[in-house]
């Protein structure tokens, strides 16, 4: 029996209970969360969830999808092979090896991860996250050692005891990070608590399809949304302990970048320390821009408002999804968000800047601005375009949304309308029958006014018989689409882009090359793009018009919101700059004169950047230009 | 929601027109021979119906019988059935843009002229002669009524034959329906005359006999003055009386109100107010009447910018606007409005040019817009050019000038644009120091902003040089370099020598005006009368001499009135028919020597300061200067900028040191704004 190997044994099997200890304590801060459905066969998705899921995103940034893959393989099959050999007691020379050559490759990886670290982008947090190479790299070199030296099986000497003291007092310092380090919520948590979090994720569709819509509130069960940590779903609570504090949700916030109080990291990690109770004076990352830190506190039952989160930073989001679609962890941070702003809206009514004069003008009149709905057709009247009626069959309804009552959209749509009526579609208004779809309202947290608004709709599409809806708003797209479902409606809902791409492609519409040469970018809607996924048709038609679309650094399913998302204009939380200012300079570098949108939220908060810019025009602006070419 | 009330529809019986901005009948003067609208017409309303209006009432006094002439003004005839199929092609055009279009009716009674065409006997309910055409007439007898009811009939038949949206009959500016109604001109005993219901009887059985021959669901429109302001004449209560009835019929589909009567010089001066009136000074009468009547309500006069016309809509003084020199200024008035570029409109000043030139007989044409009317030459969207690139040089930043650079640089060449002095706008910023003149500037505002939001690069300040001309290496050189005061035209007159001052000096303050001022109007346009209006208003005692056989002789109609006005007002003494032959000094006296053009009798006047007008003598220094060096030798091929088609010399090698030029406006030779402009525009829009 050689003592280095017994040692070992202890200290596996200690870990394993420390570990367990651990883990059950930090089991029972997610069970504070309310009760959620439990998937347990979520639990054997988890490797595929892991390996394709997650890695499609931690891929994106191969030089730390590498450094993971070494460190956390290594370590994954060292720590197996060290409960096999030693835990088991088989004390095999050629295990040992095995422990030997898996550590060397964490050791390696610990190496790339101390690289990252000397010089990090100021997205990652420091504090305890900084210690993670050396402690890492101590337990991969403890590992490296415990294997090489057992493996030679070396008679006992002085020098193998030097060594075998190196080794335990290696490994312990590993084992603090790894196996005490989860269960007093140091940054190793994230390994047991992200797998789990795979496994039984709150938005568990997203892994066989792209879900983004939000869930419906029970509200006859009395259900106003999260006031304090402990409101959230047990499995929202975990999925908050699953991150990684990278960053990248920080890196692609648009409110973070113009400055406003929301830095989406911040928020997960002001969740976490709700939950555990206590301030947020260990946090070692960037701040919510404009606020302190170490002045936050929180506890399981105490309110996240505004002891622990601002208000400001909950009203600065833009809905836009880019922190969710950079997440290597999946964590659903506009779902959080929306959960806290129900409860403000829904219990306390307290919304800042227009946010309260719009959700009156929406549950008063089911229009945003509190317009006649006799004035929803106004923009057509000339066009000689039917306005649906029960009984009549068409093939396609148009649903214009909200921006009929202005301008700016109504050429849009009027340019939409001549590039259908060239293309012969049998097509008609839902016009003055149409409310608004409560899309503003839902992302301001007022789920009653949405849920109203929603079956007023719903009732009066299931009156009508339509084929497909098409819509020039992608809010409306996603209210139809993805978020009237759950309330029973269920229709084929297109994107103008899809449309008229789709006609392209059947030579109803035949596109002319644009004369004007001017460079064109285009800029992805937020609600088109990460929300439902479109980020080709708008693409297409440029194409088909000759155009070689400028891409901006960040496009497509990546592009950064306008800042026009999640009633934001409403609630107007003031930063260092604007959200469209910043998107226009994004468009400045690509030397673009136009920048082509898609959705008249995005051409309002564009267009609204003052001085010179780029011109604004939707694609189906330019579409029915290129029909007179 | 901006506009909510400007750019929301409205349905007149069965016609839903999408805001509420209306071309208002008025007479266009452009009809083919025979009375018909031919493709000038019907360009003209099509350019308006792109631009966004909602409803176009065109053929202002068509008239609908043969003895109410209109071959003398161009007017629509709607008294044949050859005019259904232009009409039907007008209609065709404006329907494809989505605006409505509907015509004026009406028979004129004693307001025309006899001494045309068919010489007819002009009729009026009691024979009384109408002053400002010298409408002689006889009185009407019932057989005509019954006839020219029918006319109206038949012509409203037409109308509806042709597919237009609506007729609006005419009882304004004192037409023969409201000859009948104004106690002025109907001084009759029978049934059509006496009583107010008698005087209503004839355009009741008009309105009867329209609504009979085009059934219920055609749109309707009875157009009315809302006060005559002659003491014998209509006024306001009892108008509104009149409305009240014309709406209890439940013949008509909405009243659309004017104020003013309209048979004298000065009443016609209100009816178009120019820009000395105030805006919409008669908006009260519409409104006056829009309380009384369960009808819609239209009112025009004045109403010239989106913001005026959404107040008096959102006041609910009436239901529709009538913009209609606005949209002759710029025809997509409304989509830009509606695009939110308020900023691109070019606004109607009230200068008039447009309606003083239908007074004398000739095709409405608009001061600050050469495109107006010109649609089949003249574009109002400059199209960039798919030729080479130029570089332009223009000199000279007054209306030409202005219009040049701005023509050339959308073209999308580069252009430099040299001004002398610290402001653009030329002549014109001395025209609008006159009083009530001041909104001439307006032209200029629109020019100075267009050209700063298109890039033309302005050198302002800067006197060109032929040497800096040649500088900018350009291709093509455009010298708009105005004129000069021509008061030195006779040596006599003393300017030289200090016995005389121009009419520039005053105007720009270079002068101090003294106390007893004798001006000398040598060419009757608005500028002596203006800066004899200057001199008195600053309190000096002021005698106004032309040769001319009235003062301010070449201002139109709805114009000198104005300054009549204002003269007369203020004692100016007005002198006609006389010639100044020359100004001597006698003590610290200027005696001005007049000669009666007539008689050959001289007089003298003895004044403290001679001032002269006398038009301008053209700037052509530079020109002689660059001519020899220019590859067009600064000619002009007439024949093909008259054709409105692309000089030729545009398609000569302009590389190296050559370059072309031309010249526009008063540098050439005394023309007027829209002189200016039309020379730019037709030369510019081929570069």
């Amino acid at each position: 029996m050689f003592p280095l190997a017994g040692a070992v044994t202890i200290l596996f099997w200690l870990a394993v209970l420390v570990l367990i200890v651990g883990l059950w304590r930090r089991a029972r801060l997610w069970r504070k969360g309310r009760k959620a459905r439990m998937n347990w066969l979520g639990l054997l998705a988890i490797p595929k969830r892991y390996f394709v899921d997650l890695h499609h995103v931690v891929a994106r940034d191969p030089y730390i999808a590498r450094t993971h893959m070494a460190v956390a393989g290594g370590a994954i099959a060292a720590l197996g092979l060290v409960g096999i050999n030693y835990g088991l007691l088989l004390y095999s020379p050629g295990l040992d090896w095995g422990i030997a050559i898996a550590a060397l490759i964490m050791l390696s990886g610990s190496a790339f991860v101390w690289l990252r670290r000397r010089n990090p982008p100021a997205r990652l947090s420091r504090g305890a996250w900084s210690r993670m190479p050396y402690s890492l790299a101590a337990f991969a070199l403890g590992l490296v050692l415990l294997g090489v030296i057992s493996g030679m099986s070396l008679p006992v000497s002085g020098l193998v005891a030097g060594f075998a003291a190196l080794i335990l007092l290696l490994l312990l310092a590993g084992t603090a990070e790894l196996a005490l380090g989860i269960g007093t919520g140091g940054p190793m948590k994230h390994a047991v608590a992200g797998l789990l979090h795979l496994g039984f994720h709150p938005r568990p569709e997203r892994f066989t399809h792209p879900s983004t819509g939000l869930k419906l509130l029970d509200l006859q069960e009395g259900d106003f949304g999260v006031e304090k940590p402990a409101d959230f779903h047990w499995n929202q609570l975990l999925s908050f302990d699953a991150c990684v504090q990278c960053g990248k949700c920080e890196a692609a916030c648009p409110a973070f970048a113009a400055g406003q109080p929301l830095n989406p990291k911040k928020l997960i990690q002001d969740l976490v320390v709700g939950m555990a109770g206590g301030s947020d004076a260990a946090y070692a990352g960037s701040r919510s821009p404009g606020l302190p830190i170490g002045k936050h506190f929180g506890a399981p039952n105490a309110a996240i408002l505004p002891g622990l989160v601002a208000p400001e930073t909950l009203w600065s989001c833009t809905t836009c999804r880019a922190c969710v679609q950079e997440c290597p962890m999946l964590i659903e941070h506009v779902d959080a968000i929306v959960d806290l702003r129900r409860f403000e809206t829904l219990a306390h009514g307290d919304i800042p800047g227009k946010g309260p004069e719009t959700l009156a003008n929406l549950r008063e009149t089911g229009t945003v601005g509190g317009f006649p709905h006799a004035a929803r057709a106004h923009w057509a009247v000339d066009l000689d375009v039917r306005q649906a009626q029960p009984g009549e069959a068409i093939d396609i309804l148009l649903v214009a949304g909200e921006g009929v009552f202005d301008m700016r959209y109504q050429r849009t749509l009027r340019a939409l309308v001549k590039s259908l009526k060239a293309a012969k579609v049998d097509f008609a208004l839902l016009g003055t029958l149409e409310r608004d779809t409560g899309d503003t309202a839902r992302r301001l947290g007022d789920e009653a006014t949405f849920q109203t608004l929603a079956k007023a709709n719903i009732a009066t599409l299931d009156g009508l018989d339509f084929k497909r809806i098409v819509t020039a708003d992608p809010h409306v797209l996603n209210s139809l689409r993805n978020e009237y479902p759950a309330l029973g409606g269920r229709y084929a809902v297109l994107h103008h882009t899809t449309l008229l791409a789709e006609l392209t492609r059947s030579g109803a519409l035949t596109l002319g090359a644009r004369d004007d040469t001017r460079p064109i970018t285009y800029h992805d809607p937020c609600y088109l793009g990460r929300y439902n996924g479109e980020i080709d048709a708008p693409r297409a038609l440029l194409a088909g018009m000759g155009v070689a679309v400028r891409e901006m650094e960040r496009s497509g399913l990546r592009g950064r919101c306008c800042g026009g998302g999640g009633g934001a204009p409403l609630t107007d939380i003031p930063g260092k700059r604007r959200i469209p200012d910043i998107r226009v300079d994004d468009a400045r570098e690509t030397g673009a004169a136009i920048i082509a949108v898609a959705c008249p939220n995005c051409t309002a908060m564009l267009e609204g950047v003052v001085g010179e810019r780029p011109e604004i025009l939707d694609i189906a602006e330019l579409v029915a230009a290129s029909l007179e070419a | 929601m901006r506009y909510p009330h400007l750019l929301s529809p409205i349905t007149l019986n069965q016609v839903t027109i999408r805001n509420r901005v209306v071309s208002t009948a008025h007479a266009e003067v452009y009809a083919e021979p025979g009375g018909l609208p031919g493709d000038r017409y019907i360009r003209y309303y099509e350019e308006k119906a792109r631009g966004g209006l909602g409803l176009a009432i065109c053929g202002g006094s068509s008239p609908v019988s043969i003895d109410s002439p209109q071959g003398w003004w161009k007017s629509v005839n709607l008294s044949t059935d050859a005019v259904i199929d232009p009409l039907a092609r007008l209609a065709e055009t404006m329907h494809r843009h989505g605006a409505k279009i509907m015509i004026q009716a009406t028979h004129m009674g004693r307001r025309s002229s006899y001494h045309c065409e068919h010489w007819p006997h002009l009729m009026t309910p009691s024979g009384i002669r109408e002053p400002v055409h010298r409408g002689n007439a006889k009185i009407i007898e019932i057989e005509e009524i019954r006839r020219i009811v029918g006319d109206f009939a038949r012509a409203a038949k037409r109308v509806q034959a042709a597919g237009l949206d609506g007729i609006e009959i005419s009882a304004a500016h004192q037409h023969l329906i409201d000859q009948f109604w104004s106690p002025r001109t109907n001084h009759r005993s029978d049934e059509f005359g006496g009583s107010l219901e008698n005087r209503m009887r004839f355009g009741i059985e008009v309105l009867t006999a329209v609504r009979e021959a085009v059934g219920a669901d055609f749109c309707v429109g009875l157009r009315m003055c809302g006060d005559e302001f002659h003491e014998d004449g209509l006024d306001h209560e009892t108008l509104k009386q009149i409305a009240q009835a014309m709406s209890e019929t439940q013949l008509i589909d909405y009243l659309s109100v004017i104020g003013s009567g309209a048979d004298t010089h000065n009443t016609l001066a209100n009816c178009m107010p120019p820009m000395a009136l105030p805006p919409e000074p008669f908006v009260h009468l519409a409104a006056g009447i829009k309380s009384v009547v369960t009808i819609p309500v239209m009112h025009a006069q004045s109403i010239r910018d989106a913001g005026q016309a959404e107040r008096i809509l959102a006041g609910g003084m009436v239901d529709l606007v009538g913009m209609t020199r606005a949209q002759i200024a710029d025809p997509h008035m409304v989509e830009k409005i509606r695009d939110g570029r308020e900023d691109e409109i070019k606004q109607c000043v009230g200068a008039n040019y447009c309606i003083d030139r239908q007074y004398n007989g000739h095709d409405v044409l608009c001061i600050s817009n050469a495109a107006t009317s010109r649609e089949a030459t003249m574009p109002h969207v400059i199209a960039r050019s798919t030729g080479p690139i130029r570089k332009v040089v223009v000199v000279g930043g007054g209306p030409g000038g202005l219009e040049a650079a701005r023509v050339a640089r959308a073209r999308g060449h580069a252009v430099v644009l040299f001004e002398k002095s610290e402001a653009v706008g030329g002549q014109i910023n001395l025209a609008a120091r006159a009083p009530q003149r001041e909104q001439m500037a307006g032209i200029v505002r629109w020019f100075d902003m267009e050209t700063k939001r298109l890039g033309v690069d302005r050198r302002m300040g800067t006197e060109a040089t032929a040497a800096m001309i040649l500088g900018e290496q350009p291709d093509i050189v455009v010298l708009a370099t105005g004129g000069a005061s021509h008061s030195g035209d006779v040596a006599g007159w003393g300017v030289a020598d200090g016995l005389a001052v121009s009419s520039w000096d005053i105007l720009s303050g270079r002068v101090e005006p003294a106390r007893n001022v004798l001006v000398y109007d040598a060419v009757s346009t608005h500028a002596g009368a203006g800066v004899a209006d200057y001199l008195a208003t600053r309190g000096g005692t002021v005698e106004i001499v032309t040769p001319d056989v009235k003062i301010a002789d070449d201002v139109g109609g709805t114009t000198f009135p104005i300054f009549y006005r204002r003269l007369y007002a203020m004692d100016v003494v007005m002198t006609p028919n006389h010639w100044l032959d020359r100004v001597y000094a006698e003590g610290d006296k200027k005696i001005a020597v007049l000669r009666n053009e007539y008689t050959e009798a001289l007089e003298e006047r003895a004044v403290d300061q001679v001032v002269i007008e006398n038009g301008i003598l053209p700037n052509d220094a530079l020109y002689w200067a660059l001519k020899e060096g220019s590859l067009n030798r600064g000619q002009v091929d007439v024949a093909r900028l008259f054709a409105a088609e692309p000089q030729p010399a545009l398609a000569e090698d302009l590389s190296g040191d050559r370059y072309l030029l031309y010249r526009v406006g008063d540098c050439i030779s005394q023309h007027n704004i829209h002189g200016a402009i039309y020379d730019a525009l037709r030369l510019c829009k081929d570069f």
